[in-house]
């Protein structure tokens, strides 16, 4: 038995690394792709145009799926038949599989993250929400995927641009409120700078109560708030909220030395107390006038001893 | 014509560098506050140069107890205890009064002692009370991601809000009595003079020194 026992040469040993290093850095990336593309499903629904025609209104309802989108999605590790368990054997699927019912809440009940996102909670603001509560017949089916697609949701990250997270948060609510943009409807004309608060605020942020995290009981238009003060104030909902995400994001992405300089979390009116100001202003303008008097007596005096000297 | 080192070169840059950051967060703070205020600047610069401004005088900060330790210079901001409350009279009724009166001004600034009582208790409030209080506010805004969300039961962010804004008027209220204070010089520029030259005292200085003595 012979052994080759040479030591690698630094050249080849570096190649060898940077290639190991290039690998691990695209894997990630080519295993996602993989997970969805694995799924059977996809086959069919990732066809653009699969759909079918509702019998009962004769509306077109779309199948089909984004596999990019799934591939970031929130579930893009999840096998299809995770969530749509039973009757998919058959082709074309029954239709009474359209009446599956799939909750979010009874899946993630032993999820880790309900610690943090509070699902139980979730749930019951959802019930108490205008989406529940409402006799709408348009919201008669109203569920968690109505505004969360569980083939496309991912929650928010830091690092996420914030602009894109309220455009995002926002398209969500518009998708089926689209006539709020309606230049001719005056439902959120009262707001000054409309369209710089809809660029930088979620609707939530208005149309839920306040909470410390982002609450899921969305208010009728009439119950939403329409006091500034609630954001430009000591208590900033926005300070406290989606804002401090902001500074947070902006530390991790630049750094805390370069957030010193282009943070831009200060709201409005938060550092605002109209007592301080008034009595503030006050002592400042009557300090001001003592000046202007011990400066006019001094004025005189020096005209005075000016005379006298002559 | 007589002249006496007073300030020297580093206290002169620092204290001009300081007056500069101040102007420009007084500016820009009141911008802020005061958002959508006509003549005022527009709320994203005015935020750029407050944050910049803000960090800079800090470090200002740093660097004069810095020197304050290492040179003498710090000894100057100290009263004696030994008859402060009657040099504080003295000065106070002056100001007040003797002013008026064309009394002599009981303080002559000279390398021994460069300010008066009042100037002293002013400097030392302003730069060892409300200075620390203005940067550990100013960082609490900055890096409020990292704060409690309330202190003592109280949201800890409008604590922080509300210790910068009163130190802010506070300081404003010193600038603008230090301002006028230093026109009560030997002269009515002597002082200021004195900030620019380092030197102090001038033959009108002088004469009118002696005239007041006389």
């Amino acid at each position: 038995m012979t052994h080759h026992c040479s030591r690698p040469r630094p050249t080849r040993w570096l190649a060898g690394a940077l290639l190991a290093l290039v690998t691990s850095l695209l894997a990630p990336a080519a295993s996602a792709v993989e997970t969805a593309r694995d799924h059977d499903c996809l086959r069919c629904h990732a066809m653009s145009t699969l759909a079918y025609r509702e019998p009962d209104s004769g509306e077109i309802r779309s199948l089909a799926l984004d596999p990019q989108q799934l591939d970031h999605s929130v579930h893009a590790e999840l096998a299809c038949s995770d969530c749509h368990a039973r009757g998919y054997g058959r082709y074309p699927h029954r239709a009474r599989l359209t009446d599956e019912q799939l909750g979010c809440v009874e899946c993630h009940a032993d999820d880790p993250a309900d610690a943090t996102y509070r699902l139980d909670r979730i749930a019951e603001e959802f019930d108490a929400s205008v989406h529940a509560t409402s006799d709408h017949h348009k919201l008669r089916q109203f569920d968690c995927h109505s505004c969360h697609d569980p083939h496309g949701f991912r929650a928010s990250q830091v690092g996420d641009d914030l602009g894109a997270i309220v455009r995002r948060d926002n398209q969500t609510c518009l998708d089926c409120h689209h006539r709020v943009t309606d230049p001719l409807r005056g439902s959120h004309a009262w707001l000054p700078q409309r369209d710089a608060h809809w660029a930088a605020v979620r609707c939530i942020d208005c149309h839920t109560p306040s909470t410390p995290q982002a609450s899921h009981q969305i208010l009728a238009a009439a119950d939403s708030s329409k006091r500034c003060v609630a954001c430009h104030s000591r208590d900033s909902r926005l300070r406290e909220g989606l804002y401090r995400y902001r500074l947070a994001q902006d530390q991790a992405e630049h750094g805390w030395l370069a957030s010193l300089v282009r943070n831009d979390a200060y709201i409005v009116g938060m550092s605002r107390s109209p007592l301080l100001d008034a009595l503030s202003l006050t002592i400042l303008a009557l300090v001001a006038l003592v000046i202007a008097l011990h400066g006019y007596g001094r004025y005189r005096l020096a005209r005075r001893r000016k005379e006298n000297d002559r | 014509m007589s002249t006496s080192p007073l300030y020297p070169l580093w206290l002169r840059v620092w204290h001009w560098y300081n007056a500069a950051l101040f102007l420009a967060l007084v500016v820009s703070g009141v911008s802020m506050h005061y958002a959508g205020t006509a003549w005022l600047l527009g709320f994203n610069q005015a935020v750029a140069i407050h944050n910049v401004s803000g960090s800079l005088l800090a470090l200002g900060w740093i660097a004069f107890v810095l020197a304050n330790l290492k040179s003498d210079n710090g000894r100057h901001y100290l009263p004696r205890p030994r008859g402060l409350v009657r040099d504080l009279w003295v000065q106070a009724r002056y100001y007040a009064y003797g002013i008026f009166r064309d009394e002599p001004h009981p303080f002559h600034a000279g390398p021994a002692a460069k300010f008066n009582v009042l100037q002293q208790l002013s400097y030392l409030g302003a730069m060892y009370l409300l200075m620390p209080l203005l940067i550990l506010s100013g960082l609490g805004f900055l890096f409020s991601p990292q704060l409690p969300e309330t202190l003592l039961g109280i949201s800890s962010l409008w604590l922080v809000a509300m210790t910068h804004v009163l130190t802010s008027y506070l300081l404003v209220l010193f600038l603008l009595v230090h301002v006028y204070i230093i026109t009560i010089g030997d002269s009515l520029t002597a002082n200021l003079r004195a900030m620019l030259t380092g030197e102090h005292g001038t033959s009108d200085d002088t004469q009118e020194t002696d005239r007041h003595a006389s």
